[in-house]
């Protein structure tokens, strides 16, 4: 040990008999974080063994040890060792900011996620580096870390009026598909009604799947940048993940089996090709999903059992969050730029090409659903159900074009793409 | 301009030794000072080949260093060395409250080395402890780890095996580096809970960037520049440099293998 230095360190810190592994190393890192490189501090210790160690933790930090000396006063003696702070920077990064404004609340103590976007200390960027990372809303981001390659890094061409809003609904309408339907209310149906129900409940379930599929499969193409549209899209995936658990167990709850109809799986392969957001989003949203509420309203009312319109409530609830999402963002889109508009119609066509073999709604399909809202095969309630489909069908078709209008196509396209919709209705 | 590619030969003590070189080759590259690299498995061979010219640039430790210069019969140069090497020392350490004032309180004890090899764990130790007062060879009973000898103690496997013994009351008292008791350290790593540091050497040189005095002076000094203008706070570098545990690179010279050519002496490493 050495005798004290005649100079005095920019610095000192007593660290009394805290040693390390005991948090020494955070007393001492906030203490040379807030020195400057090149500065000098002293610090002082009762143990021997820790200020034998102080220098290899020193160099193990970036800085190095100076010298040391032994101090003794009226409590003992101490030990001290002078450590120049190294240039190594902890974190590779601008220093951050300093401490702003707290984040507004609503009444009540909410915090909406449209005030957390709109308040952020910095606006979401329009058309970020598609090599963002996976950093938090606001965080200051260190450089050195990996280069992502996202594809889908224009915020207009994702966006809705309403989507933090539309998220923040999905929140707190969730539901729970084990206990929120009265399941037993399904048991004891007469078989040739249970067999109609269980096939329309298994053709929804199906056309579930590609509404869970096309949203996921476009998330994590999306830039991390987007937190709006990452929460959108996963509450939509979410929702989708319940609909198909709801109709799968409806389907099979009464013991029978369905059909997954090859026209189904056609439609929605076709659906699922889609690599245009928007187009996606037309052909998803505005007209699948669109034409879904409907069934999905016809079923909550015709339903023979009260399981099955429970489902079909639950699930329209839903759809309807995920239609004026659609709506909205088609809508925006064709405002924002006029040549999408082709491009939208085009897609449309397309699907509609690859789906030429499809002529109505399959037959089995037709007498499921007939038979689910007659609710028996007597001829009086078979022909109320018929009736029922019929009127049905006319709704779809109105409430599309009323849907295709809303997302800003005028009245003649309207008609064409509503024509043009894939007889699966999804 | 750039220069011919020079070779850099190091010891493959770990597999983190190729992303450290393949990210510092392209380093050395974009200064217009390329390199590539040669492993090894052993510091010997490598002193071989960096003797007969094979290589240019040998990444050494001290002992490699001080053997090299031994043997040469002409003069080497050093071209920079980690910052951790300009100031490594050697530890012992006891178990809690053992209270050892003086090393020569440690005379009659078990005393841990690591390999024989080991210029921080094994040769250091017992010549600086000879300067503090204790014949450890003599007045105390040496356990030696020889482990992944011709590693020179890169692998830090006899330094825990060293701080293992000292654990279990094998040995009374043991020597290791500071820098794999800091790591330990900052881990909190149950293996040394109840041990403490008794004892730091004086600071002494570990490793460096070693050429011999034939080579050509101006290519030399632009390898060196390019050396000490390595960042850690470029986010290009830090990651090797983590890796190869170096914030900075110094220049470097003779002066800190003093200690450890005349204890390799004494010792008779040189035959
Ligand atoms: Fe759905
Ligand atoms: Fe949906």
């Amino acid at each position: 040990m050495n005798s004290p230095p005649q100079d005095t360190a920019t610095r000192s810190i007593d660290a009394g008999d805290i040693e390390f592994g005991d948090g020494l190393e955070i007393l001492l890192s906030t203490v040379f974080q807030a020195a400057e490189p090149g500065q000098t501090i002293d610090v002082a210790t009762s143990s021997r063994s820790t200020a034998l160690e102080l220098p290899g933790w020193a160099r193990s930090t970036g800085h190095s040890a100076e010298r040391d000396w032994k101090e003794t006063n009226g409590n003992g003696q101490r030990f001290v060792v002078r450590v120049r702070r190294g240039e190594a920077a902890p974190v590779l990064a601008p220093d951050l900011p300093s401490r702003g404004e707290p984040m507004p609340l609503r009444l009540g103590s909410q915090f909406h996620t449209t005030d957390l976007v709109n308040a952020a200390p910095e606006r979401l960027p329009g058309s970020p580096d598609p090599g963002y990372g996976l950093i938090p809303l606001g965080a200051v981001p260190e450089s050195g870390g990996p280069q992502y390659s996202w594809r889908l890094n224009h915020h207009d061409d994702l966006w809705a009026e309403e989507i933090t809003d539309l998220t923040e609904r999905a929140s707190s309408a969730q539901w729970d598909a084990t206990v929120d339907v009265p399941w037993n209310e399904a048991l004891g149906l007469p078989d040739d009604v249970e067999r109609a129900v269980a096939q329309v409940m298994t053709f929804i379930a199906s056309n579930e799947y590609v509404a869970l599929y096309v949203p996921s499969k476009f998330l994590p193409q999306v830039n991390s940048a987007f937190v709006d549209i990452l929460m959108w899209l996963a509450s939509h995936i979410h929702d989708e993940a319940r609909h198909v658990e709801v109709f799968t167990k409806r389907a099979l709850i009464g013991g029978q089996r369905g059909y997954a109809l090859a026209s189904t799986q056609m439609s929605l392969h076709s659906l699922l090709e889609e690599d245009d957001f928007s187009s996606a989003s037309l052909l998803l949203n505005v007209l699948g999903e669109g034409t879904f509420i409907d069934l999905l309203g016809f079923i909550s009312r015709n339903a023979p059992d009260a399981a099955t319109a429970a489902c079909a409530r639950l699930a329209h609830r839903d759809e309807q969050r995920h239609v004026h999402f659609g709506i909205s963002h088609v809508r925006r889109s064709q405002k924002l730029d006029p040549d999408s508009t082709p491009q939208l119609i085009g897609a449309v066509e397309a699907r509609a090409a690859k789906l030429a073999t499809l002529t109505g709604l399959s037959p089995v399909l037709l007498e499921s659903l007939t038979i689910l809202a007659a609710g028996s095969t007597r001829s009086a309630s078979l022909r109320r159900g018929a009736a029922g489909v019929k009127e049905l069908t006319r709704l779809m078709e109105v409430n599309r074009i009323r849907r295709l209008r809303a997302a800003g196509f005028d009245a003649e396209t309207a008609h064409h793409l509503s024509e043009l919709h894939t007889p699966n209705l999804m | 301009m750039s220069g011919p590619t020079l070779l850099v030969g190091a010891v493959a003590y770990h597999e983190r030794v190729v992303p450290i070189w393949e990210i510092f080759r392209e380093y050395f590259s974009a200064r217009d000072v390329p390199v590539d690299y040669v492993l090894y498995s052993n510091y010997e061979r490598q002193a071989e080949a960096l003797l007969d010219g094979k290589i240019d640039i040998g990444w050494n430790t001290n002992t490699a260093f001080v053997r090299i210069r031994h043997v040469a019969g002409e003069p080497v140069r050093i071209l920079g060395m980690r910052d951790v090497d300009s100031d490594w020392a050697t530890l012992v350490v006891t178990r809690k409250g053992e209270g050892v004032e003086k090393v020569s309180e440690l005379s009659g004890t078990r005393l841990a080395l690591g390999s024989r090899d080991s210029g921080h764990a094994a040769i250091l130790p017992l010549y600086y402890l000879a300067r503090e007062g204790l014949d450890a060879v003599n007045d105390c009973e040496l356990i030696r780890f020889d482990t992944d000898l011709g590693k020179h103690g890169d692998t830090g496997d006899s330094e825990l095996r060293v701080l293992r013994a000292v654990a279990d009351g094998e040995a009374g008292a043991g020597a290791v580096g500071a820098p794999i008791w800091a790591s330990l350290k900052a881990k909190a790593d149950p293996l040394i809970s109840g041990l403490e540091v008794q004892w730091r050497s004086e600071d002494y040189y570990h490793c460096n960037f070693t050429v011999l005095g034939s080579m050509d002076r101006a290519v030399a000094d632009r390898w060196s520049a390019a050396l000490l203008a390595m960042d850690y706070n470029d986010p290009s570098l830090r990651y090797a440099m983590d890796l190869e545990g170096v914030k900075k690179w110094l220049p470097g010279d003779e002066k800190g293998y003093a200690t450890l050519t005349e204890a390799m002496v004494q010792q008779g490493y040189f035959g």
